[in-house]
Formats: structure tokens, C-alpha cells, sequence
């Protein structure tokens, strides 16, 4: 395992992205860090800058107003990244399927840029804070 | 002092006061709907609804709530929400735009900023021209949509319905 995983691993530092979310989703996130799960005693981390970040949380469907801005985010995290798309709308545009000012998923959007992307994916509607931990584990232990 | 600042010598109207308040501006009404006890509905053609709206919110004193566009195929309309919160009364003023081609109303946000929004958001999604509107910039669709796109209209131009297959 090269040291670039390892330290991902060890700590991942997550920076939240809500591409049009209805703020549910962001509030089980929230719930993450409240002292009843507490993700910061395995290291998750919420930081407020994409360049300090290993992971990528992003809640909603991706809108044609937030694509390039999810995209800009994207570039300026550290690779190598998880994304994880929280929820059913970020997962496969949920209700919003089909809608006029929908651009995609989260993992549509992210691989056009790279194809390679780590997507993770959480459904739920919202998902429940233990869903969220377990997808954080089962996509760490795959890296 | 208009008559909006006038707020202490308003007096308090039971629901039969305000019905009869309306006859203040009954001949700008093509007909009143009472729903139920406590819904109202004033039909009027968008020429009036300034006067009628003004007449709502500054003579009988009721709160703005929010206003809806709706494209019902043969005509546009846009319904203002008050609610006169002393009986609990939700008044609708619907104005209805005959004009399909070029529909326009008058903005209300002249006396009643708070609805400067709601008229940027239904001139972007259903393209009614808002008359002497202080700010017409774009509000909620994407920086990049298309000019001339209104996408909840009934009839969505071919152009957007490609745009969507994108």
C-alpha cells in the first residue's frame, strides 16, 4: 500500500458539497458529528477547503447551475479522492429524474472529467448516519 | 402618509366586513369565488390586478403571502396570495393574461418589495414580461439556459426539449 492510501485511510478528511440538495441529507451528515456517533473519533473529519480534503461528501441531485461548480471542486481536491454521493438523488437523480434543470447524477458528472473517479455510493432518502459510517468503511476497505 | 404606515387606526374586520370592503373595487373584478369560509378568490383580468392588489394589501391591510404562475393552455395566469391574518382569510387575487405572445402584467414589487422574487422567478419559468420590475436580472435558472426557454410552460419550445436530452 503506497503511503498516499495509507494516509487516506488512517484519516479521511471529508469537504461537503451540496449540489442541490434539499438539506436533509446534510442534516443526517451533520448528525455524523453530534456526540451520539461522533465520526471524528475514526479521524472523518469535516475541513472547509477541498484542497484539504481526501473524501468528497456530495448530497443532491448535480443541477446544470452546480455541475461546474461540483466539477471545480473536484479538480481541486488531492488526488487520490472519494467521492461519496449521499443519498437517492446524488446516487441516481432520485424524484428529479428527468427534470429540466437536472444535469446528472453525481457520478455522471464526475466522470466526465475522470473516468476513473472512486465513487461511493450511499443510498437512502436520507440515509441513515450508520449507512453513511458503513459506505465510509466498506469504501475504505476496497482502496 | 400612505396608507400602509396608517396601521393603528385600520380597524379590525370580521369576514362579512371584509366582503364588504371588496366593494371598493368591485368593478374591477370579473367575479368573486368564496372556496369555503376562509378562501377567497378575486378573478380579474391583468390590467386591474395592480389596482386590485394594491387595494389588498393597502386598504384592507392583508399580508402578501407568495404568488403562483400558472399556463392554463388558452391563457396565463398569476395568482396573488394574501391572507388577512385577523379571521385567517387567504385571499387569491387571479389576474389572467389573455396576451399568449407577449404576456405582461405590472409588477407589484413597486409598493411591496417582498414580492421583487416571486416575479423574477415566474418571468424565468414562465416568461410573462413583469412591467416597471426595479431588477429583471435572472433568478433561478442556470447561468447557461437558453433565452426565451421557459420551461414550466405547457408547450416547452423543441430547442429545450433537446437541451434536455443533453
Amino acid at each position: 500500500m503506497n503511503w498516499k492510501i495509507w494516509s487516506l485511510k488512517k484519516s479521511p478528511w471529508v469537504f461537503h458539497v451540496n449540489t442541490g440538495a434539499c438539506n436533509n441529507c446534510d442534516i443526517e451528515i451533520v448528525n455524523l458529528l453530534t456526540p451520539k456517533f461522533d465520526v471524528e473519533r475514526f479521524g472523518i473529519k469535516l475541513v472547509g477547503s477541498p484542497r484539504h480534503a481526501d473524501a468528497l461528501l456530495v448530497t443532491g441531485v448535480v443541477t446544470r447551475q452546480a455541475a461546474p461548480r461540483l466539477l471545480e471542486v473536484y479538480r481541486q481536491t488531492p488526488k487520490p479522492c472519494v467521492v461519496f454521493a449521499v443519498g437517492a438523488c446524488a446516487c441516481e437523480t432520485g424524484i428529479f429524474h428527468n427534470g429540466y434543470h437536472v444535469a446528472g447524477p453525481v457520478d455522471k458528472v464526475i466522470r466526465q472529467i475522470d473516468p476513473n473517479a472512486i465513487i461511493a455510493y450511499v443510498p437512502g432518502c436520507p440515509p441513515k448516519p450508520e449507512a453513511m459510517i458503513s459506505g465510509v468503511v466498506k469504501a475504505l476497505s476496497v482502496l | 402618509m400612505s396608507d400602509f404606515l396608517r396601521l393603528k387606526e385600520r380597524r379590525i374586520m370580521n369576514h362579512q366586513q371584509l366582503i364588504a370592503e371588496l366593494a371598493g373595487i368591485k368593478d374591477r373584478l370579473t367575479g368573486i369565488d368564496e372556496t369555503s369560509n376562509n378562501r377567497l378568490y378575486l378573478n380579474c383580468k391583468a390590467e386591474d390586478s395592480f389596482a386590485v392588489n394594491k387595494f389588498i394589501f393597502e386598504h384592507v391591510g392583508a399580508r402578501f403571502l407568495i404568488a403562483t404562475g400558472i399556463d392554463a393552455e388558452d391563457c396565463f395566469e398569476v395568482l396573488y396570495h394574501f391572507s388577512y391574518d385577523q379571521t385567517g382569510c387567504v385571499i387569491t387575487v387571479k389576474a389572467r393574461i389573455d396576451d399568449r405572445q407577449k404576456p405582461s402584467i405590472e409588477s407589484i414589487s413597486t409598493f411591496l418589495p417582498a414580492a421583487e422574487w416571486i416575479e423574477r422567478e415566474i418571468h424565468d419559468l414562465f416568461g410573462i414580461e413583469i412591467i416597471n420590475h426595479p431588477d429583471m436580472r435572472r433568478l433561478i435558472l442556470s447561468d447557461d439556459w437558453p433565452e426565451g426557454v421557459h420551461p414550466l410552460r405547457k408547450r416547452v419550445p423543441a430547442e429545450a426539449a433537446q437541451e434536455k436530452e443533453k
